[in-house]
């Protein structure tokens, strides 16, 4: 399972930014435009979406393919 | 030195649409923009709200934590720097622009959602729903790196602003200012409130449009509104220099507190501020052609600045003509200021007064010369000015003369 489509369409839908116009493995702040607070309002809206509680620990954050991963985690964890 | 204060931008994100002149037009016309609100409230509200459409101004990135007071008063800046041939390529030194805005609240809508989100209150509500943000997005918008400061003086906010720009400018501390004010706060919670103060205008279904009768005997208060706007300031040499249209002076303000009582409008108060600006543009009273009135119609407040203008103006009362746009575009409070100083300066350039709409019977405590629709043209004004008096007892008059 992995929420990197899911991710991508999430981020298209809220900011309009097309999945090929954003690397997973490419910083989200440097290149994506995503500056830290439109960050702080995605990983709300990814709690939403997936209905799952985000760790405050990994506010470090840089790529679309490590949000995945974590959010990966978080969901594993909650179906566990 | 002081350098003379010149308007040559206007922009205005209202109810009434984001085009100044057919804003204008829309008053004279005596077209309402006030209609029903929230049928779930248990008591019936109206408001006049902006059909805003954010797309136009920013993308979905961009709207990250930007409430909608925020949203407008970078729309309605936009418009008037381009008005002003300022945008999008403004040569002005950004150090040497400030930015001067009124709010009232802030982001309403941001902290509306937070109190009805279950628990779920987005990161950025905080960011939403200071009052500075407004301010702030205009000026990161705009690049401007000058003073970027927010006046919250209730009802006054924006003609404070206004005032204070002018001042900046005066002193020749800068080149430029983007003055004005928003406010958006059309959201159930605030609406109740407002209704909790017992100062709006009741009014029977069907009737929304003609609820807000300024000076009128049946007057029941006022309608809440929402919008932004914008004045571009800049100094005569600077205006000239660059070959700018100048719509009006910014010849004289007054900036004074009642001291008396936090809601309660006082006209000895309201007399000193106008006293004030009258004196400093060098101006008698019966040099002014026009008064756009704070007017709320609220039972007190009316009579009150009838009083005060009758105590200035004294045999020369009649002399002035007076109307409350407030009838037609509601009471955008922290951008009433703003909206008003900018019907104020386009009543002067197209020397056409708005009527006083919804004014079937003049009260006779509020006998003024009100202009009345049929009658809108006035020739030979060379100067007009615009009323702002706030809960919390500050008074704002400002006073404009043709260029």
């Amino acid at each position: 399972m992995s929420s990197l489509k899911e991710l991508q369409d999430l981020i298209h839908e809220k900011y309009g930014i097309e999945p090929s116009k954003l690397d997973p493995n490419a910083s989200m702040r440097e290149t994506g435009g995503l500056d830290s607070l439109a960050l702080a309002e995605f990983l709300f809206a990814i709690e939403d979406h997936f209905g799952i509680t985000m760790p405050d620990e990994d506010a470090n954050i840089d790529t679309l393919n490590e949000l995945a991963v974590l959010v990966d985690k978080v969901r594993a964890a909650k179906t566990a | 030195m002081k350098h003379e204060v010149c308007v040559t931008g206007l922009g205005v994100v209202a109810p009434h649409g984001d085009e100044p002149g057919a804003l204008f037009q829309a008053l004279l016309d005596g077209q309402s923009a006030i209609q029903p609100i929230f049928p779930e409230l248990p008591k019936p509200a109206a408001a006049a709200t902006v059909a805003f459409d954010e797309t136009r101004w920013f993308t979905k990135l961009q709207l990250a934590g930007v409430d909608r007071v925020s949203q407008l008063a970078v729309a309605a800046a936009d418009l008037a720097l381009r008005d002003a041939g300022l945008a999008p390529n403004n040569d002005a030194d950004p150090e040497r622009v400030g930015i001067y805005a009124g709010c009232g609240m802030g982001g309403a809508a941001a902290l509306e959602a937070a109190y009805r989100g279950n628990g779920r209150v987005s990161p950025l509500t905080i960011p939403a729903f200071m009052p500075n943000a407004p301010a702030a997005h205009v000026a990161m918008r705009q690049g401007v790196q000058g003073p970027v400061l927010t006046y919250s003086v209730a009802c006054a906010s924006s003609s404070v602003a206004i005032a204070e720009a002018a001042k900046a400018i005066e002193r020749g501390e800068v080149d430029m200012a983007i003055a004005g004010g928003s406010e958006a706060l059309i959201v159930p919670g605030v609406v109740l409130a407002w209704q909790a103060m017992q100062t709006l205008a009741s009014f029977q279904p069907g009737e929304a449009a003609g609820a807000v009768r300024p000076f009128a005997s049946d007057r029941s208060g006022f309608a809440l509104g929402e919008g932004a706007a914008f004045l571009v300031l800049e100094s005569a040499e600077r205006a000239r220099g660059r070959g700018a249209r100048s719509y009006a002076t910014l010849a004289g303000w007054g900036l004074g507190s009642d001291a008396t009582h936090l809601t309660k409008p006082d006209a000895p108060g309201q007399a000193r501020a106008l006293r004030q600006a009258l004196r400093q543009a060098g101006l008698q009273p019966r040099d002014v052609g026009y008064c756009n009135a704070h007017g709320t119609a609220t039972r007190i407040g009316d009579v009150v600045e009838r009083n005060a203008l009758a105590d200035v103006w004294g045999d020369d009362l009649g002399s002035l003509r007076v109307s409350s746009t407030k009838a037609l575009h509601g009471h955008m409070l922290g951008a009433a200021g703003a909206i008003e100083a900018l019907i104020t300066v386009l009543a002067l350039h197209r020397r056409q007064l708005p009527p006083n709409a919804n004014c079937s019977e003049v009260d006779p405590a509020c006998s003024l010369n009100l202009v009345t629709p049929h009658d809108t043209s006035a020739p030979n004004i060379e100067a007009a000015m615009s009323n702002s008096f706030a809960f919390g007892g500050t008074n704002s008059v400002l006073l404009f003369r043709r260029p």
